[in-house]
């Protein structure tokens, strides 16, 4: 053989080897075939979930032409699937495909009953009335997609699971708030928190951890950090369940035989993975994709354009300017940053009537979207009566800062007082529509005297902890934007107490504002204990006015989630928390 | 030869060595893994305390890489918070074969989260760096053969017209246009996204139809270099006595092309080929992210964005690897061109 043949011969063997490798290297994580105790009659003869897929490369067997199977694309891929082990909205969103919580939240985002036979309320006694006991009582018609039933014990075992010193999970609240947790019968579960709490019914049980699948694991391992489970929860109980996963292209979820309520209409369920903004327009105008989220606005027009429908869904999330307040009743909370203009309430003042956020919000955000005046904007409720917005008016805020001291003795354009300049720092993340605006409100505070200096970090650096050098948690930036929310649909933060101002002792603290305010402390701590609805608007009414009054925080735009429907999905509802919270009631049509 | 083999690889112990230092130290500065959580809020500080803790994260630097290259089995760590170390260390070091487990995906090894995701990259680059070089040896060659022609000068023209084009313009042009607008013109199209269609499954076919596109954006930027290089050591070659001699001795011109120049005009080539090569393992960060490939380029780019230590060291360990082998190999491959190279 000559060496060219043998080259050729090298090549061709590195191409077969890469083919095969592709083929073979990256098994998709394929769930077993799920056992079911479901009559045959309720059961298809086209229905895949009885097609044993042995190999996990092997393509599905040949799909009968009435087989529904809708796309969803999602922007990001999942991290893990176990509810408890992640923060990511892509994976939570899931969970009402596959998993349960035990109520969702309808389009209004009430919640509905949905593990449990009722809300747990004060009139039916589920409430107890010093607000520190919770008693659920569970449907009981509840089992698992393998058949095996659903019961108090999977709760406890999920408590259980959450507050073990041993499993990573992302978050234990408010469980870290529970002071006993009890399972007297099959059906009834009994939680005792420590103080009255509130904000249970936007907190507790956002799915479900299966006992009989997760204790052998925790047994062995003495945690379920690597349970296979977590990345393949063959067993769930959703209307669908687990297929398979296949790492970086998509996840597969099929009809759930076992399921205790009507089958959903859609057969099958992918959820694809195209991190591109600009491919994942392209793939919905293809038809390649039935449901696309988190659509940036510009891309709006080319989708309506291409006759998809874009839905507003509100989640409770504002976008806002928060000001590094540095303030603790009245005296500097961070003393080497006493010189702060922000500091001073007439600048925080002057800077909400000089940017024009109306006009952002129409022009950048294309009109999809309204402008907060309340911190609690996306919970009327809490708002209630509703704020007004600081207006628009370059003029009364250079009047503001005029008698406040701040004037242009040197004509450069930019204020000064007491010989330092009107210079602020103005930070946020990389998202684009964020660095859009950073621009225009820099140029909006330029033309009343105050110097913006713009700063961008990517979000791991910037929601990074004091001792992690976090330019926010530091204290660094004295005008910082995000989108936040509170335990949406309950109003409740936990990062405007006092005690969340980070110190070199307490670096995690959350209280990026380093404002500390004694009556604002005391209303969020009451506001946190008080069961009575009432009573607790009464509470968030004067909360609010002091927000309002102080300039503690700048709306920016309500910031709700952007869902793009493809023509052929119907029927379609969504909600602000639990999104797909109807999908057995989506359908596909041609 | 094989005492040469010996001694580069024994060398190569103490630069992967340094290397691997000086990643940690850089990716140690690089965020916060548990800053988000991968959520849309910031993390808890009662969660980031506890998860720093279970992570190891709470660690000196010093010891979190002593513990990333040795292991932590042979001592304990707090896992409850109480202060007391308790509970044994359960990694076992890169040393011994262990990566660690995926931050992002916990409780995933290193090694695992890699190897879902490499042959997706390895058939991507392969068949991308074969047409380069393939379509580049041709281009450059005849190029070479025929200078300052009307041909030459088109190819120039059009070979830099790619080579100057954003590999995302070129990507998404090509989607948009092969994907979306043949469609709707009722043309047979391309697919737009993933390696393959979930619906159909992951059959050769099927990759191949996906790899169109993205192939074809990674080969028409890559083209102008590499045939640029080729059509300049071509020329040099051409001009030297010993292809004059094979003129003159009325041997075919097509065995002087490519039995006498070429050979002799690859031998720069085979250097430039060595280097990429190992990058290939890094993927296409930019193509795999358009056309959402599930290759190593997104998978670099997802967790180094969420700051997931181990498998981006897992990531950039296996491609210094690589570097290094690949450099042994472009050496020995030297010496098999060309007899008048030894190691001895």
């Amino acid at each position: 053989m000559s060496r060219r043949q043998l080259a050729y011969s090298l090549l061709t063997l590195l191409m077969i080897a890469s083919f095969a490798l592709a083929s073979c290297g990256a098994p998709a994580t394929q769930a077993p075939i799920v056992e079911t105790e479901a009559p045959a009659i309720e059961q298809p003869a086209e229905q895949p979930t009885q097609a044993p897929v042995e190999e996990p490369t092997e393509p599905p067997a040949a799909e009968p032409a009435e087989k529904k199977v809708a796309t969803f694309i999602w922007t990001q891929e999942f991290d893990t699937l176990n509810p408890y082990y992640t923060d990511m909205w892509f994976s939570t969103v899931t969970h009402q495909v596959w998993n349960c919580w035990a109520w969702n939240f309808n389009d209004r985002n009430e919640a509905i009953p949905y593990l449990v036979a009722e809300l747990p309320s004060s009139e039916n006694g589920g409430v107890s009335e010093d607000g520190t006991t919770i008693t659920m009582k569970l449907r009981d018609d509840l089992v698992w997609s393998d058949g095996t039933p659903l019961t108090s014990a999977d709760f406890i075992f999920t408590y259980e699971m959450v507050m073990d010193p041993n499993n990573t999970v992302a978050s234990t609240d408010p469980y870290d708030k529970v002071a006993s947790m009890e399972a007297p019968d099959e059906r009834t579960v009994v939680i005792t928190f420590a103080e009255p709490y509130a904000p249970w019914v936007g907190t507790l049980w956002k799915g479900l951890l299966p006992q009989h699948v997760l204790q052998p694991e925790f047994d062995t391992n003495g945690n379920i950090n690597e349970a296979a489970w977590n990345s393949e929860p063959t067993v769930g109980c959703g209307p669908y369940v687990f297929a398979e996963w296949e790492s970086g292209s998509y996840a597969r979820f099929i009809v759930n035989d076992n399921y205790w309520e009507a089958k959903p209409k859609i057969d099958e369920i992918f959820f694809t993975f195209v991190p591109d903004d600009a491919s994942q327009v392209a793939a919905m105008q293809a038809g390649d994709g039935d449901l696309g989220t988190f659509i940036a606005y510009s891309d709006v027009p080319t989708l309506q354009d291409a006759g998809i429908e874009i839905r507003t869904v509100f989640s409770g999330y504002n976008e806002g300017i928060f000001f590094v307040i540095n303030d603790t009743n009245g005296e500097p909370t961070l003393p080497e940053k006493a010189d702060s203009p922000v500091r001073e309430l007439a600048v925080r003042k002057a800077i909400a009537m000089s940017i024009d956020r109306a006009s952002i919000a129409s022009d950048l955000l294309l009109g999809l979207t309204g402008v907060p005046a309340s911190y609690w904007d996306s919970l009327p409720f809490y708002n209630t009566p509703p704020l007004e917005n600081y207006p628009y008016d370059p003029d009364a805020a250079m009047q503001i800062l005029e008698e406040a001291g701040w004037v242009d003795n040197n004509g450069d354009g930019i204020r000064e007082k007491d010989g330092r300049d009107l210079h602020v720092t103005y930070g946020t993340t990389i998202r684009e529509i964020r660095q859009d605006t950073q621009a225009v409100v820099q140029q909006q505070l330029r033309e009343i005297g105050i110097d913006v200096e713009l700063l961008t970090y990517e979000s791991d650096i910037f929601f990074a902890g004091m001792d992690d050098d976090g330019p926010a948690a530091s204290g660094d930036i004295d005008l910082m934007q995000w989108s936040d929310s509170s335990n949406f649909p309950d109003p409740d933060y936990y990062y405007w107490y006092c005690s969340e101002i980070p110190t070199p002792d307490y670096p995690q603290g959350g209280n990026w504002q380093y404002y500390c305010n004694e009556e604002l402390d005391g209303l969020f701590a009451t506001q946190a204990s008080q069961v009575d609805p009432a009573e607790r608007q009464k509470t968030f009414q004067r909360i609010n006015q002091i927000f309002y009054d102080e300039v503690v925080w700048l709306g920016m735009w309500q910031d709700p989630d952007l869902w793009a429907l493809g023509s052929r999905l119907d029927n379609v509802k969504l909600s602000g928390v639990t999104p797909l919270y109807s999908i057995t009631e989506w359908d596909l049509t041609e | 030869m094989t005492r040469y083999i010996f001694q580069r690889l024994l060398q190569a112990i103490p630069l992967l060595f340094i290397i691997s230092l000086i990643l940690f130290i850089l990716m140690m500065n690089m965020g916060d893994p548990v800053a988000t959580m991968g959520g849309r809020q910031a993390t808890r500080p009662a969660d980031r305390i506890r998860l720093t803790r279970q992570l190891g994260l709470d660690q000196p630097g010093w010891k979190q890489y002593l513990f990333w290259l040795i292991g932590n089995d042979w001592t304990k760590v707090d896992m409850d918070g109480d202060g007391t170390r308790e509970s044994p260390g359960t990694r076992r070091g890169v040393l011994r074969g262990d990566f660690g487990t995926s931050l992002v995906k916990r409780g995933v090894p290193v090694t695992s989260v890699i190897w879902e995701r490499l042959p997706n990259t390895l058939i991507l680059m392969i068949a991308s760096e074969v047409i380069i070089i393939l379509g580049a040896l041709l281009i450059g060659v005849y190029s070479a053969l025929r200078q300052y022609s009307l041909m030459d000068n088109t190819i120039t023209a059009f070979s830099f017209i790619g080579y100057s084009m954003p590999i995302f313009f070129v990507a998404l042009l090509s989607m948009y246009i092969f994907g979306v607008l043949f469609k709707r013109w009722g043309l047979p199209y391309l697919p737009t996204v993933g390696m393959f269609d979930p619906k159909v499954g992951k059959t050769v076919g099927q990759v191949a139809l996906h790899m169109v596109l993205p192939v074809l954006s990674i080969s028409l930027i890559s083209f102008a270099a590499y045939s640029r290089y080729i059509r300049s050591t071509m020329l040099e070659v051409m001009s030297q006595d010993y292809v004059r001699t094979a003129k003159s001795k009325g041997l075919p011109r097509r065995e002087v092309v490519y039995v006498h120049a070429l050979k002799n005009a690859a031998l720069p080539l085979v250097t430039i080929i060595g280097l990429d090569l190992p990058l290939l393992l890094g993927g296409a960060v930019v193509t795999e992210r358009i056309f959402a490939w599930p290759g190593m380029g997104r998978l670099f780019l997802d967790h180094v964005s969420r700051s997931d230590m181990p498998v981006v060291m897992g990531i950039l360990m296996m491609i210094s690897v690589a570097v290094v082998v690949f450099q042994l190999i472009t050496d020995v491959a030297y010496a098999w061109l060309d007899p008048r190279i030894r190691y001895e």
